[in-house]
């Protein structure tokens, strides 16, 4: 049974929140300051703008556009569009599918903090004894209490992508809550929105390029997904707008506390190991306590060491130099940044437990608002679908699809989980969600035809789009969009074996190293099963016609 | 006779110094960081503040073995830092020329580490022996880990959630279900022939289908 009226927002404003929250999400938290800092600080901030501009806002336009006239989730939308290109909308419930699954372990990791904030020391501010009440273990001394709570005490990260380990209870339990907490929240109602932004090339343009296209979460169906929802006569332009441009704000917003955290921590540490190397050369060498300051370190390093150099050599591998800008350059990002940078930070204010819980909380709203958009993406083209709605009712679709998504999300939860969370975070929705927006543009300007969209517009919001977006659709955002695929694809190619960040667990930091050829290879897979539902239905719609051709040939040449 | 008194005499110091050797293996380093401890209250180490430290150490001895015979003079010290750290041994009072196990003075310092590091205003990090361990106050372990229980009473809010959106939704469409059956009963009221009764009693009557045949009088062309 299809259902003859479809639901519809209760008022312009949900929908309104409902795009925020999906595009706000925990990208802006992580991705954009870690790209700020990577790109020399404010001055990010000029790509970003422009390519927010010139890209984002067009694509944003567009993807609403389509949503509210068709009225339908991404996979009828296309083929309503042209039924050549049906496989776009498929494609975007692929990536959707991709992003569901790895999502959501963030959000597990969330209530993980969120429940280990209730204590009266937080965990992650002392370092816990060895066994012999003696020392601190050694794994936390030589990190941090933070990082040392994030690696060993939440993860349980195994040393390397190759050693599984099994799977780790506390994780997985949160986990399960997470895709509870999200089936809850989908069968209340239409809302949901999520956010991602992922990259992949260092150059600053290439970056904020990208960073807009996937901060504002185009071209995985959500956005699609809430605008078929519309009342059609909508006026989702400026909408669009003002979602974008929160977004943005947002993520500015976000980098200036990071960045204020960024230097703490730095500056934290710098000075930690600087006290450090003091002790170790007073206590070996038995000089004065006050006698080593930080300036004149270095002095005192040479001269012991031209002094007594059978003494120092004992000492000298435990000598780190201890440098600021090293500290400040090592910026954390994605996952660790999110738990690591901040749970530092929080843990050094007063009333720390109060904060935590604040921050938590957040983290978790953006990440379930997140979740939300990407289960829209993925469930309104599922109920699109006649013969899936006939057989199965709502709460069963959407209680099986969390749960196919939540047991393949298990596999985040073992030991060597972390890594391919990195996988997925890096590859699920990077290159492939590019090619879906180009096509996506592509369709409309140049398949179904500019001018019947402009019209289509003009009937809903009773204006034609300014030329500015038009300019934009046809020309400025291919060209950027094809762009940014061949230096995406070239940096690929050149890159050599792609690595990944592994901990270590003697040393206490992390260590680069290759991944395994199927680990490579999932990469690969992840990358064409999205791309290639595009040429794939593309071809099979046409074998179709193809056939119905013969058919109706065959028909008139026996009845005549 | 005099001057093998004073031989002996001489001798006293000379063999305390043998006995005392860094590395020894009686012997215990002793590493105080005042400065970092006290800050601008440090003072300054000098003999008297040696000579405290011997009196602790014997009054530990003394606590320790329950012989009240160890003396200042029983603990002896040598290689002293500018860094304020020395070595030291404990002799036995019966014997002088026989020293305390290394053992003993671990564990006569562990049970009164706390007067000691009070005595020069120190904390067990300040104040270190090297090889006796400082015992860390182990952080306190509630019987059950306190986020599991937050954890199960988020669970179960969820889960009654997410039973109660189930079940009306159920109930909902049960009703619409009993809602249109009744509709459809309400209807058929009491029947008979497949007329109601109800239209039965009304003035206007039934047209009997059976007995009409306007329409087919005249026969189509």
């Amino acid at each position: 049974m299809v259902e003859d009226s479809r639901p519809s927002w209760e008022n312009p404003m949900q929908f309104v929140l409902a795009c925020v929250s999906y595009a706000v999400g925990l990208g802006n938290v992580w991705r954009f300051p870690y790209l700020c800092q990577m790109h020399g600080g404010g001055g990010f901030l000029i790509p970003y703008l422009i390519m927010l501009v010139v890209e984002g806002l067009p694509l944003f336009y567009l993807e609403l556009a389509i949503g509210q006239h068709m009225r339908q989730g991404s996979i009828g939308a296309w083929s309503a569009i042209n039924p050549y290109m049906g496989g776009v909308g498929i494609a975007s419930v692929v990536v959707s599918i991709f992003l569901t699954i790895y999502y959501n372990v963030i959000n597990a990791w969330a209530f993980w903090y969120l429940f280990h904030s209730f204590q009266g020391t937080l965990p992650w501010a002392e370092c816990p004894l060895s066994s012999n009440l003696t020392t601190y273990v050694p794994e936390c001394e030589k990190s941090s209490s933070t990082d040392y709570f994030w690696y060993r005490e939440t993860l349980n990260i195994s040393s390397s992508i190759e050693d599984h380990g099994g799977i780790q209870m506390g994780q997985a339990l949160c986990l399960v809550l997470s895709w509870m907490v999200v089936y809850l929240c989908v069968l209340r109602g239409t809302e949901a929105t999520g956010k991602l932004s992922d990259l992949a090339d260092p150059k600053a343009w290439i970056d904020a390029a990208t960073q807009i296209l996937f901060s504002l979460g185009l071209g995985c169906g959500s956005l699609i997904a809430f605008a078929s929802y519309n009342h059609h006569n909508n006026n989702f332009e400026k909408q669009a707008i003002v979602v974008s441009l929160i977004n943005s704000a947002t993520s500015i917003f976000a980098s200036l506390v990071t960045f204020s955290i960024y230097g703490f921590k730095a500056t934290f540490n710098y000075e930690s190991c600087l006290d450090r190397t003091q002790l170790l050369l007073i206590n070996t060498f038995d000089l004065t306590e006050d006698s080593i300051k930080p300036d004149n370190l270095d002095d005192w390093i040479s001269h012991l060491n031209a002094s007594f150099p059978d003494k120092f050599a004992t000492i000298s591998s435990q000598i780190e130099g201890c440098d600021l800008e090293s500290e400040l350059d090592t910026a954390v990002e994605g996952t660790g940044l999110a738990f690591i940078v901040y749970s530092e930070a929080i843990k050094n204010m007063g009333l720390s437990q109060l904060w935590s819980v604040l921050y938590f909380s957040m983290l978790l709203m953006l990440g379930i608002g997140s979740m939300l958009g990407n289960v829209a993406a993925i469930i309104t083209p599922l109920r699109d679908s006649a013969f899936l709605t006939r057989h199965f009712r709502k709460e069963t679709l959407i209680g099986m699809m969390c749960l196919f998504c939540c047991l393949v999300g298990l596999s985040f939860t073992t030991r060597s989980g972390n890594y391919w969370f990195t996988i997925f975070n890096d590859y699920a929705a990077t290159f492939s969600l590019l090619f879906i927006v180009l096509i996506e543009i592509i369709t409309i300007c140049y398949v179904y035809g500019l001018k019947k969209f402009e019209k289509d517009i003009e009937l809903m919001i009773g204006h034609r789009p300014h030329w500015y977006w038009k300019i934009t659709w046809s020309v400025v955002s291919p060209v950027l969009i094809i762009g940014l695929f061949i230096f995406y694809t070239a940096d690929y190619i050149m890159g050599g074996t792609p690595t990944y960040q592994a901990w270590d667990s003697n040393l206490g930091k992390t260590v680069t190293k290759e991944y395994p050829p199927y680990a490579q290879a999932v990469i690969g897979l992840l990358l064409v099963t999205s791309m290639i539902c595009v040429p794939l239905v593309a071809l099979i719609t046409f074998i179709k016609k193809k056939k119905e051709q013969a058919k109706e040939s065959k028909i008139i040449t026996t009845a005549t | 006779m005099l001057a093998r008194v004073l031989l002996a005499l001489s001798l006293v110091p000379a063999l305390a110094l043998a006995l005392c050797q860094p590395d020894g293996q009686d012997a215990y380093k002793v590493r105080l960081s005042i400065k970092t401890a006290l800050g601008a209250n440090a003072y300054e180490w000098n003999e008297s503040e040696q000579f405290l430290f011997r009196a602790t150490l014997a009054f530990a001895m003394r606590k320790y073995t329950g012989q009240e015979t160890f003396n200042v003079s029983s603990v002896i010290v040598c290689d002293e830092t500018p860094r304020v750290s020395f070595w030291f041994v404990v002799t036995n009072p019966n014997d002088t020329a026989t020293l305390i196990p290394k053992n003993a003075v671990e564990e006569a310092i562990r049970l009164s580490r706390n007067r000691i590091n009070s005595a020069f205003l120190l904390s067990d990090k300040t104040l270190q022996f090297l090889g006796i361990p400082p015992t860390l106050a182990p952080p306190s372990q509630p019987s059950l880990p306190v986020w599991l229980i937050v954890f199960g009473v988020v669970m179960g809010i969820v889960t009654t959630g997410i039973l109660a959106l189930i079940i009306s939704g159920f109930i909902q469409r049960k009703k619409k279900d009993i809602e249109d059956e009744d509709e459809e009963e309400k209807q058929e009221g009491i029947m008979e022939n497949g007329i109601s009764c109800e239209t039965l009693e009304g003035k206007e009557g039934v047209n009997n289908g059976a007995y009409s045949h306007d329409e087919d009088r005249l026969t189509q062309l």
